[in-house]
């Protein structure tokens, strides 16, 4: 009886066993689940830097579509991604355009998860709400843009759905323009004109933005008008050595970095970071063209945006380096999105296109103020024509390696001139991206929506 | 028990009255008819005692009365009572059949032959004398349907083990391994990528402490183990004390390990000439490109030669075990230090095992298990790193030399440095220190309380803990350390600690009873909760002040660092009931469930029950085949599960991030309340036959097992801000067929046994959420992926465009244009091919003649593909001049006309080196693994060394393989583990060839 007893015992115990709590239910770590992500006004910061972290990842593939996709680089190692941009083969399987888009996307999510919740939080001030907003409406503008002007319309994701998101067709051209220009619009006014620093997105981040519009959408006044408000805003001045831009972040003429340290960079471009590719590893150089180009008298000092080493003077090896995205020891990595030059730039081909090409208040007293920085010969009185050669090339210079030498040429039309110079594999379909082929194979509407050629 | 007790008690007693006597006689058995040497004979209960000479012969004084005990390893132990002076004639019998073997399968044991299930058993002395480095090793070929990869010829490395075929894609694939009831930690435990080769938790475990080893395959063998069970089970068994005198073994084994294959490369001459050609069909100028013949190729280099080395295998081991009625013992020591064949790269192994069981009383019996372990594991770069050793060594150019003139290597801010991506491999053999520093401890007490005759209670409690340290440091003369501009430099320094353990307690409540004679039942319920803990953390330093400054402490910057810990958990309810009606009819019923911290609460508990049948036709009235002794057959049928998937896949979660100095958080993880286990559905059906008095005995498997609910990534359009969500979202199946059969082919004074293997498993992927199929393996131009998973394929499927050639005309590739649409490019690639083998499986072959032994092992694999992706950088047509490359290159087309497979080398031009079935090949082969001889010495040598037994041999493994396969080895997997992309050969470490001589003594 007694032994029963004892068998008994150990009976309940090992169904007591099986049921037990803490076993099944272990806290999660260093993880929060999505209900309580944004509830409480001291979670709207952490979700606004969650939203900078997935924009950032945009820019350092901007520069490889626009400098690699163009004239400004070449291939140097192992990568097949960035052997593709070198040869002028690209493929919708390569990794660089799928981060590109991926990461458009990401800051879509959390911009539109903002957008969603925001208003729920109780207790947040109007202007902080705002704010946050408007950050969010003036990211997925950008992210909206470079999409667009990179693989043509692309879907419009306004929701966090993810069941309307996974079937989602690109929308029209009309579409996609009005659609910047609204979280645009949306956004002026309610950021601060003096953020923390250029890592954050202020007011005049969005104008800069505007005038980058309307200069890609051909509104010249606009352009000239919303480029004047940022130079004129006496908030950014520029360096006066242009060294100062290529080695350091966060200079007075700095409008709008991506913030990187090489501590938190894990990877920009398909999990490389730009620091490696044109440092570390240097997978990509400066193309032939690039360097002649930056080593003329025009250029002047825009010179220091590349290095030579002739150590490095092997094969196919040039022996310069991209010197624009920091060193070993020094946090000067970020990307740079938006700056004071840019807004030169951008009233140069505004007024040149206006007829506005010599005089006070002309395309050549801008394009003068940059070469006068840069200790370069200014420019003299030149024809429209003449003037907007000499802007293509003022670009090139001085917005080298940060992203613009393809979008330009694409927009201008003068890619079918330039690139089949460069490499005899050039198309017509380069002059835009693929969709990423996984795209189309995990979303039904994109089937059969290709670009061209590819 | 008392008994026998009392008449020891009455001998001994005896024992003082007695006066000496001379007895002397012969000892003889059926295999040695005409006198049996070296039998050990001992009057009982002294140390006095002689050994049979070569005829079996012996002569002792001894007590009338007294009991001599007559003795050898493999036979039954025989007493004799000496009655007086007389001549005795003594034959011994070998010790128990395996038809009487009882084996451990899981939470009970039970006798071979009744087996209901599809087990396999391994026995130590199938891997006695091979040179292995984990226990995962010995199963390679010995059993059906178990596919044993070695990834690489690395030291304690990574090995794949398969149990009929792949059941999962995204949840693991490892079977799970059991010791002595302990759950163990599989796979890799290092932190940081060497670029392909893992180290292997079960490399820390010493094969010479393993008494035997039961596979478990089916499911009703499997089924107790619910929701771990579906990649199978390995249960493995350490030796114990067993009753008797005490006995200490000494096992020493040295060898040389060398390569079993070198690439054939282009020397500088050759390669320098072929670079030129590229150049030039560019339309380039070579002399541009600092190619000058008689400056460029006045160096060559082997560098495969100057990264390999000859290096030596030691092995020692030293046990003692024994014990009485109530204790049992077995204690063991050992050292193994293997050099692996890359300079600086070795893996150093001790250990010591304490198995105990100590019976208190006649209802408590207490056992122990204690296994600890270090391990120093050297390690070196490899595979898809190009800073690797031999990775780098294939691809480095030959115009370079590792030494300069004064004898120093050549690193960074040298002008004789090759530099990206030749990082003068040498150096990055010796200068490195890639120290992973491991210590196991599996430790386990359980005990087990006899209520009555019927009633058995048994618990354990134990507990797995692995440490993993990892001490890096690459110096100012390295690639990431020196050349590696953004790393500074100045040195990079890497401290990595991590700890995974699993905590385990079960309790059995057993009940076993016999009815009417003819109906026995045995059957127990039990309980089970397993934890696993992990905990990491890392640091990173660089900028040191030069290279005599190794550690972080000296960083200049210390800018990178990390810490985590992970959590799951598992509670079990377990049952099982075993029927036995007359020895004809064996019936088996399981039930589990189980409750995983992984699923969420809607999903969280899974069941997983099992049944099986047995009908043993020979014991059956109406059977009268003479020569069949044994005839039985099996089916069986159930459900096990897969949970093996990270902890909080169900969650939708955010994680930190950080961004301009600030943290915050960002999205990780979309929600999926519903995730569940993976669910296989096994059926098996088998028979078991002996034939001739087990001369002949064979089993055949049929089986097919589905796996629903595959748990995998389920991809999403980025759109929606996500890349996929975690769910279960596919189905695959596994048929099969498997064949042992194990011969006594002759069995005279020479010996003749032969034990075969083969098996055949069909995988194939049937069902995928959308369709939409899933890219895998490497990036390659001209296709998504190197490896595809599509609905109706089999995992491992590569993919690639099809190559016909080239055109005599041009020079160029041809491609199959598949969608005819003009354009060769990813659209247009197709199924190339498969790394699953059709036929796998191993043949053993026996002898023994007098003091002789001898055991040959061949294993093999049949129609499974290669990858060699190698070759795309080896044979790259011109893609790039950075690479040394294959012989294969001399025939490539040069002029309009030449009919060649190699494309015309144009430099920059990688059309002709688009991804495509050119890089495929055949990976059969067969293998002659192990080959070992052995000698007894004469008992009287023996005895004389005060040894009861010594053997010396001499073994060696991977002598011989026949394969097509062109690559450095057909046994190879860059992707050490991956089952999505297996069979990759990308620069791998080729297996390696040892040679040894060793000596087993035991101590009398």
């Amino acid at each position: 009886m007694n032994s029963r007893k004892r068998i008994l015992t150990s009976l309940f115990f090992i169904c007591a066993i099986s049921s037990c709590k803490e076993v099944l239910e272990p806290e999660p770590i260093d993880l929060l689940v999505d209900d309580i992500v944004l509830n409480e006004i001291k979670d709207v910061p952490n979700v606004e830097i969650g939203l900078y972290n997935a924009f950032r990842v945009i820019t350092p593939a901007t520069v490889i579509a626009g400098d690699f996709t163009a004239d400004m680089l070449i291939h140097n190692g192992t990568f097949t991604q960035y052997r593709e941009f070198s040869t002028k083969q690209i493929t919708s399987a390569n990794a660089s355009v799928a981060t590109l888009w991926g990461s458009i996307y990401n800051t879509i999510y959390i911009a539109n998860f903002i957008i969603e919740r925001l208003p729920l939080v109780p207790g947040l001030k109007s202007a902080e709400r705002d704010r946050v907003l408007a950050t969010a409406y003036f990211l997925r503008g950008y992210a909206y843009f470079i999409g667009y002007y990179t693989f043509g319309p692309i879907p419009q994701v306004l929701t966090t759905s993810i069941e309307t998101n996974r079937n989602i067709p690109r929308a029209t051209d009309e579409e996609m323009l009005q659609r910047i220009l609204d979280d645009y619009t949306f956004a002026i006014g309610k950021l601060p004109t003096d953020p923390v620093n250029a890592g954050f997105a202020g007011e005049y981040a969005v104008r800069a933005a505007v005038a980058r519009f309307y200069l890609y959408t051909g509104n010249w006044a606009q352009a000239e008008a919303f480029a004047t408000d940022v130079i004129d805003s006496d908030n950014y001045s520029l360096v006066p050595k242009f060294s100062d831009l290529v080695t350091k972040d966060f200079t007075p003429e700095a409008i709008f970095e991506a913030g990187y340290s090489i501590a938190d960079d894990p990877g920009t471009d398909g999990n490389v970071g730009l620091n490696n590719l044109f440092l570390g590893r240097r997978e990509i150089i400066p193309s032939n063209q690039a360097i002649v180009s930056l080593a003329s008298s025009e250029s002047g000092d825009r010179f220091s945006s590349i290095t030579f080493d002739i150590n490095n003077l092997v094969g196919n090896d040039n022996g310069w380096s991209v010197a624009k995205y920091g060193t070993a020891d020094e946090d000067n990595n970020n990307v740079m999105v938006f700056r004071l030059a840019e807004m030169y730039l951008i009233r140069a081909e505004a007024r040149a296109q206006q007829q506005n090409t010599t005089g006070v208040n002309s395309a050549q007293e801008d394009i003068n103020t940059l070469r006068q920085r840069a200790n370069a010969p200014t420019v003299g009185s030149l024809s429209q024509n003449q003037m907007l050669t000499v802007i293509e090339e003022e670009r090139k210079y001085e917005l080298a390696f940060e992203g613009h030498r393809w979008y330009d040429l694409v927009r201008t039309g003068r890619i079918g001139s330039v690139m089949p110079a460069f490499s005899a594999n050039w198309k017509t379909t380069f002059e835009r991206w693929p969709i990423p082929q996984r795209e189309i194979q995990n979303n039904p509407a994109l089937a059969g929506q290709q670009n061209p050629g590819y | 028990m008392r008994r026998f007790l009392l008449f020891l008690f009455l001998v001994s007693h005896s024992v003082l009255k007695a006066q000496t006597i001379p007895v002397s006689g012969t000892v003889s058995s059926e295999e040695e008819p005409n006198g049996f040497p070296g039998v050990n004979v001992v009057v009982k209960g002294t140390s006095q005692g002689a050994i049979t000479d070569l005829n079996g012969g012996f002569s002792i004084e001894a007590p009338q009365g007294t009991t001599l005990v007559f003795s050898f390893v493999g036979y039954k132990t025989q007493e004799v009572v000496i009655a007086g002076p007389e001549t005795l004639k003594v034959r011994l019998e070998q010790e128990a059949e395996e038809l009487s073997e009882v084996v451990v399968v899981g939470y009970s044991s039970v006798e071979r032959r009744d087996i209901t299930g599809s087990v396999t058993s391994v026995k130590a002395s199938d891997f006695q004398d091979m040179s292995l480095s984990g226990i995962d090793q010995a199963l390679q070929g010995q059993a059906p349907g178990v596919q044993v990869t070695q990834s690489s010829g690395t030291p304690g490395g990574g090995i794949s083990v398969r149990i009929r075929g792949v059941t999962s894609i995204g949840a693991g694939n490892t079977p799970l391994w059991i010791i002595d009831g302990v759950q163990v930690e599989t796979g890799t435990l290092s932190l940081r990528s060497f670029g392909g080769q893992n180290d292997n938790a079960l490399s820390l475990l010493n094969p010479g402490d393993i008494e035997s080893i039961q596979i478990l395959k089916d499911a009703s063998a499997k089924a107790l183990y619910g929701s771990r069970a579906s990649n199978g089970v390995v249960v493995v068994t350490t030796k114990r004390g067993k009753k008797g005198q005490g006995k200490i073994v000494f096992d020493v084994q040295r060898g040389i390990v060398d390569p079993t294959h070198k690439l054939d490369l282009l020397n500088s001459k050759q390669l320098l000439e072929l670079q030129r050609e590229a150049i030039r069909n560019a339309g380039k100028n070579p002399d541009g490109f600092g190619l000058m013949s008689g400056v460029t190729d006045a160096v060559n280099t082997d560098w495969q030669d100057e990264v390999f080395r000859r290096g030596i295998m030691q092995q020692y081991q030293l046990s003692a075990s024994g014990g009485d009625d109530n204790t049992n013992y077995y204690i063991s020591a050992n050292y193994r230090n293997e050099e692996g064949i890359q300079l600086n790269n070795s893996f150093q192994r001790m250990g010591a095992v304490v198995n105990l069981d100590q019976k208190f009383t006649q209802k408590l019996t207490v056992s122990s298990n204690f296994n600890i372990t270090r391990t120093l594991n050297k390690r070196v770069k490899g595979d898809n790193f190009l800073d690797g050793v031999y990775s780098g060594a294939v691809k480095s150019l030959p115009y370079y030399a590792p030494f300069d003139e004064n004898g120093f290597l050549v690193g960074p801010g040298s002008s004789e440095y090759a530099a990206f991506p030749n990082f003068n491999p040498v150096a990055q053999a010796l200068l490195p220190r890639f120290d992973a520093i491991t210590a196991k401890l599996v430790g386990a007490l359980s005990a087990t309380y006899k209520f009555d005759e019927h009633f058995n209670l048994k618990g354990q409690v134990s507990v797995d803990y692995n440490d993993v340290t990892e001490d890096q440091y690459e110096s100012s003369q390295t690639a990431i350390g020196g050349y590696l501009e953004n790393v500074g430099g100045q040195g990079y320094g890497v401290f990595i600690a991590s700890t995974a353990t699993n905590v385990n307690t079960f309790v059995t409540l057993s009940y076993a009873n016999t009815f009417a004679k003819k109906h026995s039942l045995n059957a127990f319920i039990g309980s089970e909760i397993l934890q696993s803990f992990g905990i990491n953390g890392n640091v990173e330093g660089r900028l040191f002040p030069s290279d005599d400054f190794t550690y972080i402490t000296s960083a200049g910057i210390v800018d990178n660092g990390s810490s985590g810990k992970g959590q799951s958990g598992l509670t079990s309810f377990l049952a099982e009931a075993k029927y036995d009606y007359d020895d004809r009819i064996l019936a088996t019923a399981s039930f589990r469930t189980d409750g995983s911290s992984n699923f969420g609460p809607n999903k969280r508990f899974g069941y997983f029950p099992a049944a099986s049948v047995a009908w043993r036709i020979s014991s059956e009235d109406f059977f009268h085949v003479r020569a069949v002794n044994d005839l039985k057959v099996r089916a069986s049928f159930g459900f096990t599960g897969n949970e093996r998937i990270g902890a909080f896949g169900f969650l939708g979660t955010w994680g930190s991030t950080t961004y301009n100095g600030n943290s915050g958080v960002s999205p990780n993880n979309v929600a999926n309340p519903d995730l569940k286990w993976e669910v296989t559905r096994e059926t098996n059906v088998g028979v078991d036959i002996g034939l001739l008095e087990g001369r002949i005995q064979a089993s055949v498997d049929a089986y097919y097992n589905k796996t629903f609910d595959l748990l995998l990534q389920h991809p999403y359009a980025s759109t929606t801000g996500f890349t996929g969500v975690q769910d279960n979202i596919g189905e695959m199946e596994n048929k099969g067929i498997e064949l042992a059969i194990s011969t006594i082919n002759m069995d005279g004074k020479l010996k003749w046994s032969t034990d075969f293997n083969i098996s055949k498993n069909s995988n194939r992927v049937l069902f995928l959420a959308d369709s939409v199929p899933l890219y895998r393996g490497y990036t390659a131009e001209g296709s998504d992926g190197t490896n595809i998973i599509k609905e109706g394929e089999p995992m491992g499927t590569f993919i690639g465009l099809n190559f016909l050639g080239v055109d005599p005309a041009t020079g160029d590739a041809m491609y199959q244009d598949t969608n005819a649409d003009g354009i060769i490019n990813n659209s247009d690639a197709i199924v190339i091919g498969n790394a699953q083998p059709d036929f796998i499986g191993g043949l053993t072959n026996r002898f023994s003649y007098n003091r002789f032994d001898l055991s040959v092992f061949f294993q093999f694999s049949v129609g499974n593909k290669i990858l060699n992706l190698a070759k795309a950088t080896f044979v790259n047509t011109g893609a790039d001049i950075l690479n040394n490359q294959s012989v294969d290159a001399l025939r490539r087309w040069q002029k309009p006309g030449d009919i060649t497979d190699v494309p015309r080398y144009e430099f920059e031009n990688t059309f002709n080196n688009f991804h495509s079935n050119r890089l495929l090949e055949d990976g059969s082969y067969v293998r002659l693994k192990s080959v070992s001889l052995g000698y007894y010495l004469p008992a009287n040598i023996a005895s004389k060394l005060m040894l009861q037994n010594l053997r010396v041999y001499c073994s060696g493994t991977n002598l011989w393989t026949y394969t097509k396969y062109s690559g450095a080895d057909p046994e190879v997997s860059t992707l050490d583990g991956s089952v999505s992309a297996q069979g990759i050969d990308f620069f791998t470490l080729p297996q390696v060839r040892t040679l040894s001589v060793g000596i087993n003594a035991t101590l009398r």
